[in-house]
Formats: structure tokens, sequence, C-alpha cells
């Protein structure tokens, strides 16, 4: 969808901004050019729209040379989204982000339609109340969707965005993220997205392009990346917590133990004893008789008693999982646990599996080149 | 004496209406063509690699404003004069008003559109705008209430620079102050400078209204609901 060849900047004054990167895009990619500041990663995205004039080398979309169109046709075409958002404060919401449209000239009718299926689709609904809304009366994090909303006014096939969660609070950021994840699978974008934040970028990315004083040093997908870092300098960008990192992309589902052993909370505590010796466990999950997950009982309580029922010395236990959980915040989760277990449960309750250490360490040899073995982790 | 005064604004009230509307049209043509061209001119220089030509623009419209109105008028009955055209009366003193009335228009344009926030523009540029069309929907729609701010400075200003005008015979409330002056008749500088006070008072207000009118509801400060 979008081709770099050799691609090479240089600013009047002598700066090299980017030198000879080539880059192939898919169509529907999520591409995410990640660097240090000065890298020349958002040089790089406004080479494709032609915001910054290419020095030498040649850009195409969707087969056609960037440098033979008009310039407004092409960037017309493609959506643009920036950290600054750059909304215009005269105008309302609905008209911002019938900005492109309306250069197009397209009908009134088509797109008022438009407007109100882009704020519903970025979740600023009652759309109603939003529509005649100035961005001076919007938060932060409104703004940032409409900045998106209007990037995606004219149904570009292709998504320029240089850090357009750059600018707003952790947790915010993190919602817009996973909401834009959900659009992006809806849309299926060829999007190119601008971050210094490595941790957006395996959030986000399908493959990430790591740049370095103008240079692509790799071009890789996240997992990749991770476990297979081209050289030092990548290796010190991912970070020596690399590892962990890797395991924001595998969720729940892909390791629990999903036909865990259980134990009634109709069996007796000599039986839960029992289980437990010839499974060599420490404690074991204990559910109803509809599958829902109850608690655990110890290998110590069940020793202390014989016909009692394991119903009435469960611990109960608060700290779940879910199958679409990614594997980090498991992680954490099961830290904070006194049994090293993270039970996964689904929406009813009913247990579906289990996550423990073992897995886990199987998981993080997988994914990791330099075999991390379970004595070097906490 | 302002007892005196206040007798005589009474009892020539008429008269003194005539006066204050002659001024008001002298003050109105002036700034009307002071717009036009600070707003044509001000657009021009604004536009990206005018730098050097707009603090020229903008320098020679200083000078002019330190020129004291009595000898531009000279200079200007001189000029039309030479011209051919009509020398005393209303025309030098719309011209100097008209000159008098750019500064502050040109500046307040130039200062406006080139200020706008530079991640709207790139925003704007990044979406296919041309920079004509950057320029009328984006630059000169947010420029308008400094533009606006520029206009009133402008007005209230020449409202005092106008009486002066009388000397050289274009009427308005200038003619009291003169005819005092010529009499020894304080109490009618007086009413002259009254009236021209308020008269300029009462135009800020007036201008002050319309500014905020003028201005985008979405930035409006106290368009925050």
């Amino acid at each position: 969808m979008i081709e770099l060849r050799d691609v090479t900047k240089v600013f009047p004054g002598g700066t090299r901004a980017v030198g000879g990167v080539s880059l192939d895009i898919g169509e529907g990619e999520f591409c995410v050019l990640l660097g240090p500041s000065g890298c020349g990663k958002t040089t790089t995205l406004r080479l494709i729209n032609r915001l910054v004039p290419l020095t030498s080398g040649r850009i195409t979309v969707g087969g056609h040379d960037v440098s033979t169109m008009r310039v407004t046709t092409l960037r017309r075409r493609i959506g643009y989204a920036i950290q600054e958002i750059g909304l215009f404060p005269h105008m309302t919401v609905a008209q911002n982000i019938a900005t492109v449209p309306r250069l197009l000239g397209w009908r009134r009718r088509k797109r008022r339609e438009r407007v109100r299926e882009l704020l519903d689709l970025l979740g600023l609904t009652p759309v109603d109340e939003y529509l005649h809304r100035y961005p001076a009366e919007l938060s932060g994090g409104q703004r940032q969707r409409v900045g998106v909303a209007r990037a995606l006014g004219a149904n570009p096939a292709i998504l320029l965005m240089d850090e357009p969660f750059g600018a707003i609070d952790p947790i915010t950021r993190e919602r817009l993220q996973d909401e834009f994840l959900r659009i992006q699978r809806e849309i299926h974008k060829t999007v190119v997205f601008v971050t210094h934040d490595i941790h957006e970028a395996i959030k986000l990315g399908d493959r990430i392009a790591l740049m370095k004083e103008g240079r692509l040093i790799q071009h890789a997908t996240p997992s990749q990346l991770l476990a297979q870092p081209a050289d030092d300098f990548v290796r010190g960008f991912v970070g020596t917590d690399r590892t962990l990192k890797a395991l924001r992309l595998t969720n729940v589902r892909e390791i629990m133990d999903a036909e865990p052993t259980v134990i009634g909370e109709e069996e007796t505590l000599a039986a839960a004893r029992q289980a437990m010796d010839a499974l060599g466990r420490t404690a074991l999950p204990v559910v109803d008789a509809g599958g829902a997950f109850l608690g655990w009982i110890e290998r110590a309580t069940a020793s202390e008693g014989g016909s009692e029922l394991v119903a009435s010395r469960v611990t109960p236990y608060a700290v779940l999982g879910s199958p679409g959980m990614p594997l980090n915040e498991a992680v954490a989760l099961m830290l904070e646990s006194a049994t090293g277990n993270l039970p996964v449960v689904d929406d009813e309750r009913r247990l579906v599996g289990v996550v423990t250490f073992d897995r886990l360490f199987d998981q993080l040899r997988q994914s990791s080149a330099e075999r991390v073995t379970p004595k070097e982790l906490p | 004496m302002l007892s005196t005064t206040w007798r005589y604004l009474t009892s020539h009230w008429v008269y003194v209406g005539q006066l204050t509307v002659e001024h008001i049209r002298i003050v109105l043509i002036a700034n009307g063509l002071a717009v036009v061209i600070g707003l044509t001119l001000g657009i021009f220089i604004s536009k990206r690699g005018r730098e050097g030509l707009a603090e020229l623009v903008l320098h020679v419209a200083g000078i002019l404003l330190t020129i004291p109105s009595l000898a531009l008028y000279g200079i200007l009955m001189a000029v039309l004069k030479s011209l051919g055209l009509m020398s005393i009366g209303l025309v030098p003193v719309v011209v100097a008003l008209t000159l008098y009335g750019l500064l502050p228009i040109l500046r307040n344009t130039t200062t406006a559109i080139r200020g706008i926030d530079a991640a709207m523009i790139e925003a704007g540029r990044g979406m296919g705008m041309s920079e004509r069309q950057i320029l009328w929907r984006v630059r000169i729609p947010l420029a308008v209430p400094a533009i606006m701010a520029g206009l009133r400075q402008a007005i209230v200003m020449n409202v005092g620079i106008a009486a002066i005008g009388a000397y050289i015979g274009a009427g308005g409330l200038g003619q009291l102050i003169f005819r005092g002056i010529a009499n020894t008749r304080a109490d009618l500088v007086l009413a002259g400078a009254i009236c021209v006070s308020l008269l300029a008072v009462g135009l800020d207000v007036a201008l002050g209204v319309v500014e905020r009118l003028s201005t985008p509801r979405g930035i409006r400060r106290e368009g925050r609901a």
C-alpha cells in the first residue's frame, strides 16, 4: 500500500533527517515508526503526504508515485492526525470532522451522515450532544477523539498519525489506545503511527520500524523485535525488561491450563487432601455444582479435617483473571496472590482455566532468544 | 463655566447634533477606507516569505502616526493641490485619518494572521487545504477579533484627531473648539471637547460590543458552556 524506496531527506542547511530508508507497508497493516526524538520518524511520516518535500528516493501510495500527484489531492486521500490535534477552535465538532469531506465537495447530507457515523464510532455519544460543541468545550481525551474522527473524515484508506495520544494523561491514553485498536479491527486502515513509546508501539503495531539518526535499524513484528533485537541499539531501546514487555503480546487464554483439576464444594476435606497428594499440589481451586469458582482449598487446611465439607473451609479469593487478559497483567496479579496461581474465569465467573508460574516460565523461555531460566525471575 | 457650557449645549443642541453627525461621518469614511486598505495590505504582507516587507510597511505606518496631525494636514493639502484635487475641507482630513487608522489595523491583522497556532495550520495543510483555503477558513476567521480590536483603536483615536480637521474646513465638532479659541469663549471650547470625548467613549463601548459579537463562538472566553 505504501512503499518507501531509498528515501532521503536533507534539510536546507545540510541536516540529514532521513537517510536511505526503504519500507513496505501492506494494506491494512498497522506500522509503527518508533525511535528516540530526532531519529527522523516524524519526517519520514511527513514525507508520505509531502508536508516535507523529498530530497531523493521514491514513495508510492497505492502504486502511485506521490510526487506526481497533486499535493492537495494526495493529502485529501490520506487521513492525518497529530499530537497537538490542531482542531479548529472556531468550528464546531461537526464542522471540524467534515473538513476533508467539505474540501472534496461532498453534499451536506452525506457530510452530516458521515459525521454522525464517526462520532458514534469513536464513542462520542450521544452524538447530538457533541455535534455542535466547540473544541474548547471538550476534555483533552474527547478532543483527541475528534482529531482521530477528523482524520477518518472522508474515509481514507491510509491514516498517518503523529503521536496522536502523546499529550494526554496515561489512563486516558491507555483507553484511547484500546479503543483505537477496537476501531482498527473494524475499519482495517493502513496506519502509519509515529511514537517514541515502546509500550505503545508493542501494543498497537503489527510491525515496528525502529529508527535511529535517520536510518531504519529494524523492521519487524513486535515479538521479533523483542526476541531478536538486531543490534545493541535496539536491545537498549526495547529495554532490559523486554522479556516482560513481550508478555503483553500473549493473552491468558494461550497459556492457561484449560482443564485444571478442581474439587467440588460438596466433597470432603479428606478427598481434597487425597487429590492434592496424588497431584503433588499445595492447593486446589474449589467450584460449585455449576462450575463457578469459589476460592482455594489449601493443603494445610485440608489436613485438619476429615469428613468436613470443602465448602466450610474455602479461602475466598478475589484476584481473578480473564481469558483475554494480556500476560503482563496476569503476572502482576499472580505476584500479588499468595498461591502464585491465577484462576481464570469467564463472564459468569465459571472457572475456565488456571495460570501457574510453571506455564508462564515455559512461555518466557519460548519468547526469549537468550533463554531466561526460572531462577532468574523473582 | 460649566454652567455656561451646559447652557450652550442645551440651547444649541440641533447645531451640536449636526456637528456630531459630521464628525462621525468623517471618522467612519476614513476608517472604512483604512479597513479596506489595512486588511488587503495586512493579508498581503502576512504571507510567508514577506516578513521583510511586513516590517517595512509597519515601520512606515508607525512613522506616519508620529507626524503631528496639523503638519500632516498641511502636507496633504500641498500634495492634493499639486494633484489637482480638493485641497481643503473633507478630502485632506479623510486622507490623513485613513493614514493614521492604518497602523493599528495593519499591525493587528498581521500579528493575528501570523500568530495562528502552527499545529492548526499544519493540520489544515495535512488534510489537503490549499494555502488560500487555510487563509480564508482558518487564519482570517481566527484573526477577526484582533482585527476588530485594531479597528476600534483606530476609530477612537481618530475621533480626537478629526477635531483638528475643522481647522482646514472639514467641519465636525472641532469647529466648536476653534470658534471658542478664536473668540476666547472657554465654554465653546469645553462644549466641543466634552462632545468629542463623549463620542470617543460612546464609540469605544459600542465597538466593544461589536468586537465581542464578531468573535467566533468557539473562541469567545465566555463560550465555554
